[in-house]
């Protein structure tokens, strides 16, 4: 209790990181002497991360980040670069995906994906895990000591409640406590509002490595309010890149053996990308395709002008995607005060003249396109840990929720665009006599029969005492918090019976088989979890001394010497401890810090208590 | 609304006290007028609308309960949802005239069906343009033909608002037959919103389509 209480006084932050888990790359940023700040990878400029695995043939470790981009280099058939299309997608959603994923796939009883790899099976969550611990590795070699444990993660604002629900069990896998899911293209303006100081009606267009999201926000006094997003959770940089690889395809005519094979393919995708890339500097540039395992070269120079052709429908669907969201937030391009780039595909020059015209004014490039949205993200931990209350961020949900209901219809309970968090109840009844139970298909989507939105899920509502038919009242309850993850609950009113419910998850882990992944993720499960107890334990001290620190010199009048001296030592003892000295050292500590601090701390609430009788600021005290 | 149990202050929303800071619990169905803290009357000033809903927002939102306990923190989420919906409710004038006619005992959308008799030949007519246009191309003289009729729309749906706030200002006796009226034009501005929504999804592209299950 002493510490929560020396919190209140300090108003003491906790601290939280922000993650930009992306299609291609991954980046974490934290919040540091006033401003986000990006944690890049020892001995680079760039802040980047690959969103990559690998498992290297002869060997059972996975390689994750660099070593595993590099690695693709090497042995295209060994590294899987964009893991995030798979998240919460079944094997008929993932088909054109899996046709260039370089291992062979199957599905849980739940339909998740699972790739065969390293001799073992690894759904899109726990390779995701894998790279979250990569990129929480990069942060704490960054800050010199064991990085927060607690983090915002960023997803597509356009994601569906399963893609939202595997990337949070992606981060439980991974060992992390996830403060917030927040949107891309809100967090990027939050980075951009806290930079610019900006009010007014904005439009955030994310064209990212593998997904498209444009938000139109209002800025006021602080508020960022979401007032629509639409987007298209399958077009980013990655077709783009395809279009590149098409090309080739087209042209050089590999044997059909050799096109249809997963690593040649890999290999052409990381040509056509490093030509894309060098096509957003220059007007020409090479595109070559080497494959000497195959006994396969191919190059030839490709303009700017033909690469634009080639992506011009792509592009068309996100201005078709910003389009929507201006009707839906009943607005007009020339109403939009700003117009903000996100993501790496901006940097090709024809996607930001694109923009440009469709708003009619010259969009913002300020800041870094890759880090903007990792930026905006530390700045909502800086928010959730309590750092300030200057910010607020107000988002939506980006697509319908409802019930199919008999002859599959919709029942639309909450409208895309809703404000969250969210709730609203919805009444159903029985259809026959003495029915005693009721079957719900929860969905997800704009189309009106359910059959052409996405199944979120299944659940039987049973206990419904015997009554004739239309007679029983069933509220179904739907709830979206504010990280936009969903929650049914359903009960029958008229006798107010206990009804059970059982979802059935789709495309989903069930808690029990994310719990069982975190458990045998790592043959060190056990270590890992300490290292992680070790590092917030180690992150609780700081805090705790920083506050004893602030406050002993002025308060030690008020305490007894007995107090004080105890105080004293109790502060020298955790100062000397480090995260390798263990858990137990490390527990012990700071419980003895705690019971030390305790006159202090009622020392420090009597003087708030003062303070605030005589109408006094607390910085006053 | 009386006044905050914690610390005596009068309250400005039944949601939370804005002198203490303590959430309360407004039951199930509060009335979106008490959870904005805004006069019950159709009549409702936008900016004073947005001002109430950021700086109740800035004192409710479960970001700012991340270290209270979960039944704080729940509440935090369901007084949010209330705030978002009751503000969404009274930004829309149609819905908010809708919330009023059934709080004052008018009847429902379900009990009084009909239209004001002189809007029906022409709903017969919008809705043949519509049908139209549908089954034509883009492009087509059918099409493009929707666009003064949106027009017309929009002129009718500004004049039955203006009716509406009429019949609804100053706020009629509970079970007054101003109340019917009101319900009879509330149906046609539902028609034309609903008219309108079919035109602007003609013009717009398709939206993606979802992935199959």
């Amino acid at each position: 209790m002493a510490f929560l209480e020396l919190d209140v006084v300090n108003n003491a932050e906790r601290v939280i990181l922000g993650i930009d888990l992306g299609t291609t790359y991954s980046l974490v940023a934290l919040w540091r002497d006033g401003r986000p700040t990006i944690l890049r990878p020892r001995g680079r400029e760039d802040g980047r991360i690959p969103s990559a695995v690998a498992f290297p043939s002869g060997s059972s470790e996975p390689l994750v980040g660099w070593p595993a981009r590099d690695r693709a280099a090497a042995e295209p058939g060994s590294t899987l670069l964009s893991v995030k299309r798979f998240m919460g997608r079944g094997l008929e959603d993932a088909r054109a995906d899996l046709a260039s994923a370089p291992f062979p796939a199957s599905a849980t009883e739940h339909g998740v994906i699972q790739f065969r790899a390293g001799g073992k099976a690894w759904t899109p969550q726990q390779l995701s895990a894998l790279i979250l611990r990569e990129v929480w590795r990069v942060a704490s070699e960054a800050l010199g000591e064991p990085a927060p444990r607690r983090a915002v993660i960023t997803v597509p604002a356009y994601f569906d409640d399963t893609q939202r629900q595997a990337t949070r069990d992606a981060a439980r896998i991974a060992g992390l406590d996830v403060a917030r899911i927040v949107n891309e293209p809100t967090a990027a303006s939050l980075a951009y509002g806290l930079d610019q100081r900006k009010e007014g009606l904005v439009a955030v267009y994310d064209f990212g490595g593998g997904t498209f999201d444009v938000s139109i926000l209002s800025i006021e006094a602080g508020v960022f309010r979401v007032l629509s997003t639409s987007g298209d959770t399958h077009l980013g940089g990655d077709d783009l890149d395809r279009e590149l690889v098409a090309l080739i395809l087209e042209e050089a005519r590999p044997a059909p053996a050799l096109a249809a094979d997963a690593g040649f393919l890999q290999g052409l995708r990381l040509a056509a990308e490093r030509c894309k890339l060098e096509l957003t500097r220059q007007p020409r540039a090479e595109l070559r395709a080497v494959a000497p395992e195959h006994g396969f070269t191919w190059r030839r120079e490709v303009t700017r002008e033909e690469l634009e052709r080639r992506i011009r429908p792509h592009v068309q669907r996100t201005l078709d995607c910003c389009a929507r969201a201006l009707a839906d937030a009943r607005l007009t391009a020339e109403q939009i005060h700003e117009v903000v780039l996100v993501g790496g595909s901006t940097r090709v020059p024809y996607v930001a003249a694109e923009v440009a015209r469709f708003f009619g004014k010259k969009p913002h490039q300020e800041l870094n396109p890759d880090e903007v949205v990792a930026l905006g993200a530390a700045v909502q931990g800086h928010v959730l840990g309590g750092g300030t209350r200057e910010l607020l961020l107000l988002d939506v949900t980006p697509l319908s929720l409802g019930l199919e209901t008999m002859g599959g219809a919709v029942s639309k309970i909450l409208l895309r665009n809703a404000p969250i968090p969210a709730q609203a109840t919805e009444t159903f009844t029985t259809y026959a006599d003495d029915q005693t139970g009721i079957d719900f298909h929860v969905v997800q989507g704009e189309r009106e029969l359910a059959r052409d939105c996405r199944t979120l899920g299944r659940f039987k509502l049973t206990g419904i005492p015997p009554m004739p038919a239309g007679m029983a009242r069933v509220g179904v309850r739907f709830a979206l918090d504010a990280d936009g993850i969903l929650t049914v609950t359903a009960r029958e009113e008229a006798t107010g019976a206990e009804s059970s419910i059982e979802v059935q998850p789709m495309n989903g882990l069930t808690d029990d088989e994310v719990e069982l992944m975190l458990k045998e993720s790592f043959a060190h499960a056990r270590e890992d979890f300490d290292e992680s107890r070790a590092a917030n334990l180690v992150v609780e001290l700081g805090l705790m001394l920083r506050a004893v620190d602030k406050n002993l010199p002025a308060a030690r009048e008020h305490l007894d010497r007995e107090s004080a001296d105890e105080l004293q030592e109790a502060a020298q003892r955790a100062r000397a401890l480090k995260a390798e000295d263990g858990v137990p050292a490390l527990q012990a500590a700071r419980d003895e810090l705690e019971r030390a601090a305790l006159p202090l701390a009622t020392v420090l609430m009597d003087a708030v208590a003062r303070s605030a009788l005589q109408g006094k600021k607390l910085s006053e005290v | 609304m009386g006044s905050c149990a914690a610390c005596g202050a009068p309250l400005g929303s039944v949601l939370v006290c804005e002198t203490c800071g303590a959430l309360r619990d407004a039951g199930a169905a509060p009335s979106p007028f008490d959870v904005l803290g805004l006069p019950t009357a159709f009549a409702v000033d936008p900016a004073r609308l947005r001002r109430r809903l950021l700086e109740l927002s800035r004192r409710i939102h479960p970001d700012f309960f991340g270290a209270s306990e979960p039944a704080v923190r729940a509440l935090a989420e369901r007084n949010s949802a209330q705030l978002n919906a009751a503000h969404q409710l009274l930004a829309d004038e149609a819905r908010r005239a809708d919330h009023l006619v059934a709080a004052l005992g008018g009847p429902r959308e379900s009990e009084e069906r009909a239209m004001p008799p002189e809007f029906l030949q022409e709903v017969l007519e919008w809705s043949e343009a519509i049908e139209d246009a549908r089954a034509a191309a883009p492009g087509s003289p059918a099409r493009t033909a929707l666009a003064a009729l949106a027009q017309g729309l929009d002129a009718e749906h500004a004049r039955l608002l203006a009716r509406l706030s009429a019949l609804l200002t100053p706020l009629p006796e509970r079970g007054a037959g101003a109340l019917t009226e009101a319900r009879q034009r509330l149906n046609a501005v539902r028609y034309l919103e609903r008219a309108r929504r079919e035109i602007a999804e003609l013009a717009l592209p398709r939206p993606p389509a979802p992935a199959p299950r």
